[in-house]
């Protein structure tokens, strides 16, 4: 494949990716290096080393009810899109839907429509009819904006999949759900995996639709950041940050590691 | 489906209730009653009055939108809205070219670490992102761009990097560029190599290969890009809140603004409106443009 990037205008190429990376990483980069600065403000350079402000961050129990209230919010999310996402990307390969075209659209509108938007009309929808319990409201609110991505990937998945072997389980006796499980779901494994992982990150890092539906008790992690960003200038803020992007490196890791990162985007 | 309702023979009554497609019934009723009902509600509340008590309801008026374009204030955050947007859909393509290039034509490690570096940022939230940009771009000399400047001896005292429509630029580009990339890398793959090759042995220049081969054949993924961040951008809330700060505000923070400080909901609901027409507008016009069925957010 590199046959067209040599000479001048490759290295050209290639200095320019760089520049790209490197403007990439750098606010990321950044905020870890600022969370070891051992001063009351956060500054450029850092100044000197400290992990205090990791055992401050690990001592708040904001920040420590809203890690727990965020995973199992995550989780809760995602198992939700599963259950919901899978069967209907099922049915738009394998239904003969008179609209599939149509359906398909329906079920993916939520990922351009702006998400700032479908949580201010859910939070009136949750406030019209006194639905006021906010961990059930989030569930439902983070739901609508991840389900789209299962589809997605799970449709891109089974698109791949030869219908003949359904048909061959089916003929020699498999009932249906065992003709899903063991001819159907190890081949459309990856879509699986792929959109649960992007669930799950996608209601983990999720501000614009938490801000409107969190209350006192139930905040999810990226409000409880942002209430900091607004209040707080020492460089627990950036270890909280730090923490963070750790967890998302390790999601990214699981990714690359199950699917593939080029495979998994790709859907 | 649901509109049976004649009776059937029970033998194909059963065919139809095991039949696939209705496996789409949950998924579709989830949706109808928790995105579009909602959705469709609140925009028919920009059509509604909101008396002093907090009731809303009839009559019914278009006196929000008057309000809203008659409001110089109003109609300068939709400028900036559309602004930051466009600028941030055109920066982003013309980064993406030859960031995909390497993507698709380059060396196999370095496109794997170049695709690693593009995707995993994605994981981490755009609060912690539009963090970092702050401590990048702090207006005092502690600041990274301000400290390395002064140091460099480019400028002899700190510039307001901060709270200007750039930081906002910069840092939508940071977060929507791989919504970018991923489209056109993927268009760019598509293209035989030997078409830009023959054109080169045929003499023909660089910037003409681009124009005249490439251009037109990634045509489908740039505008899918484009579509794709402008509409991101412009429904954004973090990084105008946090790097844009009073002075460039988008048409989200305006909603956000509306809805709890001054709890004007028929009016939040009008900008709310304003900016999903905006949205919806665009990602119609780009179908249309190139010719296809499909949502941009449908697809590769």
């Amino acid at each position: 494949m590199n046959t067209s990037l040599t000479g001048w205008s490759g290295w050209l190429l290639y200095a320019f990716a760089a520049a790209m990376m490197i403007f990439i990483l750098t606010p990321i980069l950044l905020v870890m290096v600022i969370s070891f600065s051992d001063g009351y403000f956060v500054s450029f350079p850092p100044a000197g080393f400290t992990l205090d402000w990791y055992s401050k961050v690990l001592g708040n129990p904001e920040f420590i009810d809203a890690l727990l209230f965020s995973t199992l919010l995550s989780l809760g999310t995602t198992l939700l899109s599963l259950l919901l996402g899978i069967p209907a990307a099922f049915a738009l390969v394998r239904g003969n839907l008179p609209f599939a075209d149509l359906c398909k659209g329906l079920l993916l509108s939520p990922l351009i429509f702006p998400v700032l938007i479908t949580g201010l009309a859910l939070l009136q929808l949750f406030t019209g009819y006194g639905w006021g319990n906010a961990r059930l409201n989030l569930l439902l609110a983070h739901t609508v904006v991840t389900s789209p991505y299962v589809v997605r990937t799970v449709l891109t998945s089974l698109e791949l999949v030869n219908p003949t072997l359904e048909e061959a389980a089916r003929t020699l006796g498999a009932t249906r759900w065992a003709t899903f499980h063991q001819v159907i779901l190890p081949q459309i494994a990856p879509g699986v995996v792929s959109g649960a992982i992007f669930c799950f990150m996608v209601s983990f890092d999720n501000y614009p639709v938490s801000m409107w539906l969190a209350d006192s008790e139930n905040t999810p992690v990226p409000v409880v950041l942002y209430r900091q960003i607004g209040t707080v200038f020492d460089p627990s803020v950036a270890a909280m940050s730090t923490l963070i992007i750790l967890l998302a490196t390790i999601v990214v890791v699981l990714l690359e590691k199950l699917v593939g990162l080029r495979r998994a985007m790709a859907a | 489906m649901a509109e049976i309702s004649a009776p059937l023979p029970r033998s194909r009554m059963a065919k139809r209730w095991q039949s696939p497609a209705l496996l789409i019934v949950p998924l579709l009723a989830f949706q109808l009653f928790f995105f579009f009902a909602p959705a469709i509600r609140l925009m028919l509340f920009s059509l509604m009055t909101q008396t002093p008590q907090g009731d809303i309801g009839a009559p019914w008026t278009f006196s929000h939108y008057l309000h809203f374009f008659s409001v110089a204030l109003y109609s300068d955050i939709l400028w900036n809205t559309l602004r930051i947007s466009l600028i941030t859909a055109l920066i982003a393509a013309v980064l993406a070219y030859p960031v995909a290039a390497v993507l698709v034509r380059g060396n196999a490690l370095i496109s794997r670490i170049l695709t690693l570096v593009i995707i995993a940022p994605l994981a981490v939230s755009v609060v912690v992102r539009a963090y970092g940009w702050q401590l990048i771009l702090n207006n005092g000399s502690t600041g990274l761009l301000n400290y390395l400047l002064l140091h460099l001896g480019l400028v002899d005292r700190p510039n307001a990097l901060m709270f200007t429509e750039w930081a906002v630029v910069i840092g939508s580009l940071h977060i929507f560029f791989p919504m970018m990339v991923l489209p056109l890398a993927s268009a760019l793959g598509k293209i035989d190599p030997a078409l830009p090759f023959a054109a080169r042995t045929l003499g023909a220049p660089p910037w003409q290969v681009f124009f005249r081969i490439t251009l037109p054949l990634t045509l489908p993924g740039l505008a899918a890009g484009m579509t794709l961040v402008f509409s991101l951008a412009a429904g954004s809330y973090v990084i105008p809140a946090l790097t844009g700060g009073p002075r460039a505000q988008m048409l989200g923070n305006l909603v956000e603004q509306q809805i709890v400080a001054v709890y004007d909901w028929p009016f939040g609901a009008t900008i709310a409106t304003i900016l999903v027409v905006i949205v919806i507008a665009v990602n119609t016009l780009s179908m249309k443009l190139l010719g296809g069925s499909r949502l941009p957010g449908a697809g590769k």
